[in-house]
């Protein structure tokens, strides 16, 4: 629901980012999306497209990297993913417990993110 | 940042790490100490559009008296409607408008307080914005979270938002009254919220009655 305004936050970074360095035109950008977050990529990345319009990065390649969830638990210290038995694309729908031993008293480490890793830009 | 030169002469890669929700989270961190050192309590409070965010926020004020200790920030699109209700309880309140946006965030709140005198102010209240999604994304610095859902909105709320429900830390299951009348069972909705959160106290309340508002301050750990 809010993937337009992550979306415009990225684009004003990609165009601070190639003017501070003199690039005539980005050629493409590389985020990282946590699958905790409740982005939806293909949105985010519909909303950059749009939004770079009409600037250096008009048509640059948005590439989108999910980032798995990674838990440790305070019950048994289990470090890890979330559990491969649950479907991918509901994982943040069921209550995060350790798949160890069940605990609900887990801290999630990895997941929760929505970063720009890299921008490639001509110069 | 680093930049890396590759594939041909022109092309660059220019390296980042730029977090674009950690710096919401950074906020949410300053708002917190900021809170602390002003011995400030603040509660955000989350729920769906017309789950009774305001009219809880009401009944507390009216049961806790305490007059223009406390504040509330009211967050919402475009009107003041809010802001204008929970005035009648005696609240210092400020209006935060977000437009088209569909949550606070901590930027937000840093204004807000920026803009409010709270000196003397021991409570805020933080009234997000209608929604069940993103507010969920983007603490504020609050002390606690607190989410409303109400049984007109069906019986399936919590499980199809798990997510928001998991960051709370108290969760209010609002208009009990009207449970029979939508034919919802209120003790479903709280097995839910076990599955969910079993840290978090679930209180049946009708705030426009005053039921569940005790337990509510208790649980908030005011005093009453």
């Amino acid at each position: 629901m809010h993937e337009f305004s992550i979306a415009d936050e990225i684009v004003k970074n990609v165009l601070e980012t190639a003017k501070k360095n003199k690039g005539k035109k980005v050629v493409s950008i590389l985020l990282e999306i946590g699958e905790l977050t409740h982005l939806n990529g293909e949105q985010v990345s519909f909303w950059i497209k749009e939004l770079f319009k009409d600037s250096v990065a008009e048509g640059a390649e948005v590439k989108i990297k999910t980032v798995k969830a990674r838990i440790q638990c305070k019950g048994c210290g289990y470090k890890g993913g979330m559990g491969s038995d649950q479907e991918d694309s509901f994982r943040h729908l069921i209550p995060a417990s350790c798949p160890r031993c069940n605990s609900f008293q887990i801290k999630i480490e990895k997941g929760r993110e929505c970063i720009l890793r890299r921008i490639q830009v001509l110069k | 940042m680093k930049i890396i030169k590759s594939k041909g002469p022109e092309i660059f890669d220019i390296e980042l790490e730029k977090d674009l929700l950690a710096k919401n989270k950074s906020l949410a961190r300053k708002n917190r100490k900021r809170f602390d050192s002003s011995n400030i309590l603040a509660i955000d409070i989350m729920g769906s559009i017309g789950s009774g965010k305001t009219s809880l926020i009401k009944a507390v004020l009216r049961k806790l008296r305490m007059g223009t200790k406390v504040a509330v920030i009211a967050g919402d699109l475009t009107t003041t409607i809010d802001a204008e209700r929970i005035k009648t309880e005696g609240a210092r309140v400020i209006q935060v408008n977000t437009g088209k946006e569909c949550h606070l965030d901590a930027n937000l709140i840093r204004q807000a307080v920026d803009k409010m005198k709270l000196a003397g102010v021991e409570v805020l209240f933080i009234e997000n914005v209608g929604n069940l999604i993103c507010p969920g994304e983007f603490p504020l610095g609050a002390h606690k979270r607190l989410v409303v859902t109400s049984v007109t909105e069906g019986p399936y709320t919590l499980m199809k938002h798990p997510y928001i429900f998991r960051e709370a830390d108290i969760i209010v299951l609002n208009k009990i009254d009207l449970a029979k009348a939508m034919r919802v069972n209120p003790s479903r909705l709280e097995r839910d919220a076990y599955r969910i959160n079993p840290q978090a106290p679930f209180i049946k309340a009708n705030a426009l009655k005053g039921i569940g508002i005790p337990k509510l301050i208790e649980a908030l750990g005011l005093e009453s």
